[in-house]
């Protein structure tokens, strides 16, 4: 794979600040918490250099495993901030320097951090708890001193007399349960806290007691609305490992499903956007015309939402006889349809008003965050992963990488109507073009990955979706982490509403787009 | 044209015949009462499930199916449901005040509602300053909502009521105005007789330019003032969940309910009132025939009719448009709503002076 | 001059999107409706074959499974839905031990329908039903024995 570097923990602040600055690594893909056993504790940095696509890969560990401590980067890449939490939370490594240290899916009083190799997995330590959790309004940092002992101070998120407003965890318009604490002012929003995993099911940590074909069945349960591309990316990452060649017509039809969910997914996006908004209408014709493509998966995977269609080394059965017309039949419906939508919503000035100039994300906030998919092109950063690491069939086909610079909310709307068009088209070349060939290659019936670590994305529905796995050699995964798309999404927010309207929340959340099962993993 | 006054003489004159006046009148102030509340809870019904079918339609559904044939029993379910469910009363609430702020909205409807010329004979509250009444008698809801969202202890509430009161006040001012530019047209407050002087052409047609843009205006200040979409913020609920009836279960929240769809029907109505004639049939000067064919037609069925059309004509707004931002409604209203208003009514001044209209 | 110009055509143009937008619903407030009334439909509901609503196992004519209680299915289970009972007999003619199924109990409420179960299985004794109407009062009616029509003969 890419090249990795270690970096011991003593030198890792100034060598990463070295990499972004000097070697234009700005954009980190994926931060991993690991447990090496007895080598301790330690961080995987999935780094890419979004002017040359140049990719590295950088370890750093502490041997502590009492008390480790690692420097924070989140000052080099604000996307570190909410992944270094998650790190904190499952392993109870210690970033130093880092302004809000508080555990991101977990209960507050959780005992222990549930991804070590010894955490204790009886009912005693963490008994189902039936009380609420106390709302803590500060939150931790870990200051280094001088002499290079670390004291913790207490840092404060609200005020007592500010007006705080829950948005979450039950709440029409948080797509799911997520939880915003907000501070207003009048209708302005002054502060925006995220508390997550109230979904939280710990997928990684299931992972790491499943073979591998079990592992596939819970990638459709991350991002349900990109549920072919998850476990496509999945399945690549096993197959890479393996040195496992899929047959060119299982590459067509994984192309094909993932386009037809990528419409799929936007045209929910479409729907919720509007319901948001209030245009109820709008999101009845959206769920309306996305029925049809979940009836096409449904003939061919017999799965609506949780399809289970890629398996390792091609695809679950072959395409249903009549699916290829059906695709057809529905290209050809939805191009009108999608000028009705136009009509009905994008071109109203309500809509139109209420969208533009709401939210707006930098280029350098969004490759710093690392919001990929629609959030990252419209603020024009060229983030596709198909375009940037082509997969699939996608360097055979024509398709534009849609682009705009504003970064404001209309901007994201308009990428993905935009993208249903491209994805239209790809389905278009590919869809006459289906190989013969084999549609499941002759696996081994235990399945084993050679020692190593492996990474591959998907562009999924919402961003780069990318699965890291460390492998022993076993038939069990050691560590498998999935890089989600919509972490990094929800992480912006604050940056996207600070000074918007409690209105203007609601459409930021909307056009952002994220989904919280695949937050909380 | 059939007189109702007939019938309500009658009625008159057969109670004084056997109990004193003042017993009499009483008598009938309660039976009227009666009467406005049934037709209250009647019409409520009515476009509960008219809302139901119609916003259904337009989203390519059905609607309810189920209870009745073509779900006509499921709002008689629904209501019943309401009024067996428990009324809740939350911790820290101001009850007292939390309790009588459905009350004041249902207050004001009812009022509002009352003074609707339904057909000739039968207006209940008529008197030579009616329009004016009425709209005083509904910016009473006002308060009613501004109390709910304060009593209930919760901040969704809270800022719910406080858009309202932003919002209603607001539109306040370019529904007088709109209907003032049809008081200059026709010199006088009483609804009665603001009808009768439609029976030569509806004031829509007799005004036309400065009536039809009073009337857009209307319709948009209007849809504002009831709370509806795309004006809906008090309670969006994508946002506040439920603005101010957040709280409120029980028929308590059925109050809510069921005003809004009331004040909804009393917008149209007053819109069906001054600008379409109200219970006026169609009338084409010169055309005699047509119009005794029209006279055939009973008055209320007119009025209903036309009440009805313009109520459907809202829902057609509410159910296209997404909701505006606090900020977009108030820049509509006092950027456009309100100059236009303005300088419509001066528009409409110039027409009378000069006697071009019809 | 140029602000008051600005002005109208926003408001023009304002209006006119709107307009566009109410054509869109009025013309789809006189088109057929696209709601399925269900349950009153069940006849004329189209499922796909490939439907995963139910673990069954099925038999033949007579009313013989095709299981060898090999107990991969039981393996390959993520969530332990399926436990398998099996004893071994002494077939009398040729005197060859062979495993006879006793058991085979399948747990819907935690089943999660990834047909690893039906993948692994090498004599295609299970496959899933497009059975959908799951709804129970009590979740111990979800545990469900595959294998009990052949019990009963």
């Amino acid at each position: 794979m890419n090249e990795i570097i270690d970096i011991p923990v003593e030198q890792l602040h100034a060598e990463m600040k070295k990499l972004h600055d000097e070697r234009h690594f700005d954009f980190l893909r994926s931060l991993t918490g690991m447990d090496w056993q007895e080598e301790g504790l330690g961080v995987v940095y999935h780094l890419e250099n979004t002017l040359t696509g140049e990719n590295t890969v950088v370890r750093t560990h502490s041997a502590n495993r009492e008390n480790p401590e690692i420097p924070t980067v989140c000052d080099i890449w604000k996307a570190a901030e909410f992944n270094e939490r998650e790190a904190f939370d499952f392993y109870g490594i210690r970033f130093t320097n880092h302004p809000d240290l508080r555990r991101l899916y977990l209960r507050d009083d959780w005992v222990g951090h549930p991804l070590r190799k010894d955490y204790d997995m009886s009912e005693e330590t963490n008994p189902l708890r039936m009380t609420n959790e106390e709302p803590v309004d500060t939150t931790a940092r870990l200051e280094v001193l001088r002499d290079g002992s670390v004291i913790e101070k207490r840092e404060v998120i609200f005020e007592d007399n500010e007006y705080i407003i829950n948005i979450g965890p039950q709440h029409p318009a948080t797509h799911g349960v997520l939880r915003f604490r907000v501070s207003l002012e009048g209708e302005i929003i002054q502060k925006l806290d995220v508390h997550c995993g109230y979904i939280h099911r710990g997928i990684e940590k299931m992972c790491e007691s499943l073979t591998y074909p079990q592992t596939l069945a819970l990638t459709d349960r991350l991002d349900y609305l990109g549920a072919h591309q998850n476990r496509h990316a999945l399945c690549m990452c096993i197959e890479k490992a393996m040195g496992v060649e899929v047959s060119e017509r299982v590459q067509y039809i994984r192309t094909i499903m993932d386009e037809l969910q990528r419409i799929d997914s936007h045209l929910l996006f479409f729907s919720c956007l509007c319901m948001d908004l209030g245009a109820l209408t709008a999101f009845f014709y959206g769920f309306r015309d996305r029925e049809k493509i979940l009836d096409i998966f449904e003939e061919t995977t017999g799965g609506r939402l949780i399809q289970n269609y890629n398996t390792i080394g091609g695809v679950q059965t072959d395409i249903a006889p009549s699916f290829v017309q059906k695709v057809k039949e529905f290209i050809a419906y939805l191009r009108p349809t999608l000028r009705e939508y136009h009509e009905v919503f994008t071109g109203n000035i309500i809509a139109e008003q209420r969208l533009k100039g709401v939210g707006v994300l930098s280029r350098e906030d969004a490759i710093s965050f690392g919001a990929t998919g629609g959030t990252g092109r419209a603020a024009g950063w060229a983030c596709d992963v198909r375009k940037r690491h082509p997969y699939g069939v996608y360097d055979k086909v024509e398709f534009n990488e849609v682009l705009f610079t504003e970064g404001d909310s209309y901007a994201r709307y308009m990428v993905r109507m935009k993208e249903i068009e491209e994805s239209l088209r790809i389905i278009e070349q590919l869809i006459d073009n289906i190989p013969e060939g084999e549609y499941q290659q002759k696996m081994k019936p235990i399945i084993r990955i050679p020692e190593g670590s492996y990474y591959s994305a998907v562009e999924g529905s919402r961003g780069e979706f990318g699965v890291f796995i460390e492998s022993k050699g076993d038939k069990y995964p050691y560590r498998m982490k999935f890089r989600s798309t919509g972490l990094p999404l929800v992480s912006c927010m604050e940056t996207l509403t600070r000074g918007a309207k409690i209105a203007d929340l609601i459409a930021i959340g909307g056009t952002v787009d994220y989904v919280v099962p695949d937050i909380d993993r | 044209m059939f007189d109702f006054s007939i019938i309500t003489n009658w009625i008159h004159e057969q109670l004084i015949s056997f109990m004193p006046t003042g017993l009499a009148v009483f008598v009938e102030c309660v039976a009227i009462g009666i009467c406005i509340m049934l037709m209250y809870a009647v019409l409520a019904i009515i476009m509960i499930f008219m809302e139901r079918k119609v916003c259904a339609a337009f989203q390519c559904r059905l609607g309810p199916m189920r209870v009745g044939p073509y779900g006509t029993i499921q709002v008689f379910a629904d209501v019943f449901k309401m009024l067996i469910k428990e009324i809740i009363t939350i911790n820290h609430a101001d009850k007292f005040l939390y309790n009588l702020a459905p009350y004041i909205v249902i207050l004001a409807s009812i009022m509002s509602f009352s003074c609707l010329p339904i057909n000739k004979g039968l207006e209940v509250l008529d008197f030579n300053v009616g329009i004016f009444f009425m709209l005083a008698a509904s910016s009473i809801g006002i308060v009613g909502i501004l109390l709910a969202g304060w009593s209930s202890n919760n901040k969704y509430s809270l800022i719910g009521a406080m858009r309202s009161g932003a919002q209603m006040i607001s539109y306040e001012l370019s529904i007088g105005l709109s209907i003032l530019t049809i008081v200059v047209l026709t010199d006088t407050l009483q609804l009665s007789e603001i009808v009768e002087r439609q029976a030569d052409g509806w004031f829509l047609f007799k005004g036309h330019i400065p009536a039809f843009i009073a009337f857009v205006i209307y319709l948009i200040a209007g849809n504002a003032e009831v709370n509806r979409g795309p004006f809906d913020l008090p309670e969006a609920e994508s946002e506040l969940t439920a603005g101010y009836h957040t709280e409120y279960s029980g028929m308590h929240f059925g109050l809510f309910y069921v005003a809004e769809f009331v004040n909804l029907f009393i917008i149209a109505g007053i819109a069906a009132t001054i600008f379409l004639g109200g219970w006026m049939p169609l009338h084409i000067p010169g055309l005699d025939g047509f119009n005794q064919a029209m006279d055939y037609i009973p008055g209320f069925v007119w009025f209903f009719a036309k009440a009805f059309f313009i109520v459907w004509l809202l829902m057609w707004f509410k159910w296209t448009f997404p909701r505006l931002r606090i900020d977009q409604i108030l820049t509509l209203e006092w950027k456009y709503l309100v100059p236009i208003g303005l300088v419509n009514l001066l528009l409409m001044v110039i027409i009378v002076v000069f006697k071009l209209h019809f | 001059m140029e602000k008051k110009r600005n002005y109208i055509n926003g408001l023009l143009h304002g209006i006119g999107t709107l307009l566009t937008g109410m054509k869109v619903t009025g013309r789809e407030f006189f088109t057929k409706k696209v709601t399925e009334q269900y349950p009153e439909n069940r006849k004329t509901l189209v499922l796909s074959d490939r439907f995963r609503g139910m673990l069954t196992m099925p038999v033949d004519k007579e009313g013989r499974n095709k299981c060898i209680a090999c107990g991969l299915c039981q393996m390959a289970c993520p969530n332990d839905t399926i436990h398998i009972e099996s004893e071994t007999i002494t077939d009398e003619t040729s005197g060859k031990k062979k495993k006879v199924l006793v058991k085979y109990q399948y747990d819907l409420g935690s089943c999660m329908f990834c047909q690893l179960c039906v993948n692994a299985c090498p004599h295609d004794a299970i496959r899933f039903s497009t059975e959908f109407e799951n709804a129970v009062f009590d979740r111990n009616t979800l545990v469900k024995i595959l294998n009990k029509t052949q019990s009963n003969h």
